[in-house]
């Protein structure tokens, strides 16, 4: 954020062309709740609407912090970048398939063999492997690629040797 | 994720970036959502086109595709900004009260979305409400939010996305390169998500299809059921020998036939996708009586459409709606067979509708009447 801000007169406009025209789709929504109103359904709604959220930023993001701090932070610079993908990769695949993991969808519906068909502890530790092994991949991109920048920095420029002899 | 407030990641050209793909990603799943629900719940005089058969295939797997890719991008984004939650002074006149105040629903609406969509396709409902209406209120509260967003972050967004870092000596800084690894993590990560879950829908990948709640060839006759016969409690009257479809209505001559009669009617044959609001497909050759047969046997006006009614007897599905492209066109059938076997149970036994361009739920299961209108 080293750039200098835009000048609020452009910032405000923009802010209210946005209002204008998003206003009215948040309307579209309200209004349905307003004319088709539950209490009990809206209670639960606003328990996910905001817990979503609350749970983001409370627990999730200082949790990713924490192991920044803990992990990423403590490897050499270079394979920062890789660890952090690993790992970002492996939470993500975790987390798209937990509720598979968990066997929520087959809980529900016992007789249905065709929902989470699949053993998915080892289908998630595939995808983390895939996952891991491309992230070791770059790593080594990125080690490569180092050392070849060191090489090239360390070798005299031609001009300049032209220029001494 | 790199710790600290200080990290080049929490930078408005990474949050602009991030921003640019999670808005068109956004855009995507709200416009193929809003299809798949007029497609469910004809309004403004919307009336779904029969085709092209697989549009509604097409839009679904998009939607759901588009959603999955958003959950890393999502998370990436809330921790690129994740400091900005604690500036001071929080507020810093009433423009920019209002833009905060408007990044609430926004965070929460698109969380609540990913997460009530993921729930979703994993028919995973851990909460008292109807998931179609409240991720559809959701939509909407969101991405009237998100356009609030855009317009406040319009000219900051528009610098960052132009601005390229120098790079006098032909390598990037550390800080520049560490930016850029970020998003690579972002997008990469996206892109993993999507390849091992898309097979559900699109064929070629679906052996990699291992973070997929259905496998579109796993399934009684080798493809998926959303409500089994037992679950929908029809496994007696679909098997009674007593069974008729009835076509009655707005008709000349009301029809009544057993099993046996519907056989002997001339059948047509179509391959046509089951196409799932959850975001499974699966095309099969069907076998059965075209409606417009039906209708013009039972002296139906020209233009008629037509409510399909199941023997079911409870469910949110047990009847649709076909409008009069859909009961007119040659592909729309009672099915009696797919694939040349005689229906499953579990796939509708002993009478299904199957009809090209039209959501998997609409494709009513055990039906027993046709009501003409």
């Amino acid at each position: 954020m080293s750039n200098p801000s835009p000048t609020p007169t452009r910032e405000r406009r923009g802010l209210i062309a946005g209002l204008v025209l998003g206003v009215p789709f948040i309307a579209v929504g309200v209004a349905d709740f307003v004319a088709n109103f539950d209490g009990p359904s809206f209670r639960s709604f606003l328990r996910f609407f905001i817990g979503g959220a609350l749970v983001h930023d409370f627990v999730v993001a200082p949790v990713a912090a924490l192991i920044g701090v803990a992990v990423i932070r403590r490897v050499p610079a270079l394979a920062r970048a890789p660890l952090r993908a690993a790992l970002f990769g492996s939470a993500v695949a975790v987390a798209v398939a937990w509720p598979e993991l968990r066997s929520y969808g087959r809980m529900r519906t016992p007789d249905n063999k065709t929902v989470q068909p699949l053993n998915y502890t080892t289908a998630v530790a595939t995808v983390v492997g895939v996952v891991w092994i491309i992230s070791a991949l770059w790593l080594v991109v990125i080690i490569v690629r180092d050392h070849r920048n060191r090489d090239g920095r360390a070798r005299p420029e031609p001009s300049r040797q032209q220029g001494l002899s | 994720m790199t710790a600290g407030a200080t990290s080049p990641v929490h930078d408005e050209r990474v949050a602009a970036r991030l921003g640019l793909a999670l808005g068109i990603t956004f855009t995507v799943c709200f416009l193929t959502g809003l299809y798949s629900h007029l497609a469910q719940h004809p309004s403004w005089g919307f009336e779904l086109p029969a085709r092209p058969v697989g549009l509604y295939r097409l839009t679904q797997g998009i939607h759901v595709a588009t959603g999955i890719a958003s959950i890393p991008l999502l998370f990436a984004k809330l921790w690129s900004v994740y400091p900005q939650l604690f500036q001071w002074p929080p507020v810093k006149g009433v423009a920019h009260a209002i833009e905060r105040l408007a990044i609430f629903p926004l965070v929460a609406g698109s969380i609540f979305l990913l997460f009530t969509g993921l729930a979703n396709i994993n028919l995973w409902y851990p909460w008292h409400f109807d998931f179609p209406t409240m991720h559809y209120r959701a939509a909407w509260i969101t991405i009237g939010a998100l356009i609030i967003h855009v317009g406040a972050k319009w000219t900051q967004s528009r610098r960052a996305l132009r601005h390229q870092p120098p790079e006098p000596t032909g390598h990037a800084d550390p800080a520049t390169l560490d930016r850029r690894r970020f998003l690579y993590t972002a997008f990469g990560a996206s892109a993993l998500v999507v390849l091992f879950s898309v097979g559900e829908t699109f064929r070629p990948l679906e052996r990699l299809a291992l973070l997929s709640p259905r496998r579109p060839d796993t399934g009684p006759q080798g493809f998926p059921v959303n409500a089994t016969a037992k679950e929908a409690q029809v496994i007696t009257l679909a098997q009674s020998p007593d069974y008729r479809l009835q076509v009655t209505g707005n008709v000349a001559r009301p029809l009544s036939f057993t099993l046996d009669e519907l056989r002997a009617l001339p059948q047509h044959s179509a391959t046509l996708p089951i196409s799932c609001v959850e975001g499974w497909s699966a095309s099969r050759r069907w076998t059965g009586i075209r409606v417009r047969d039906l209708l013009a046997m039972a002296g139906a006006p020209p233009h008629a459409a037509a409510q399909v009614l199941s023997f079911q007897p409870g469910g949110s599905y047990r009847s649709s709606q076909l409008n009069h492209f859909q009961a007119h066109d040659p592909d729309t059938l009672l099915a009696l067979q797919v694939n040349g076997e005689t229906l499953a149970l579990d796939h509708g036994y002993p009478c299904r509708l199957i009809g090209p361009d039209r959501p998997g739920v609409l494709q009513t299961k055990w039906i027993n009447h046709l009501v003409v209108q």
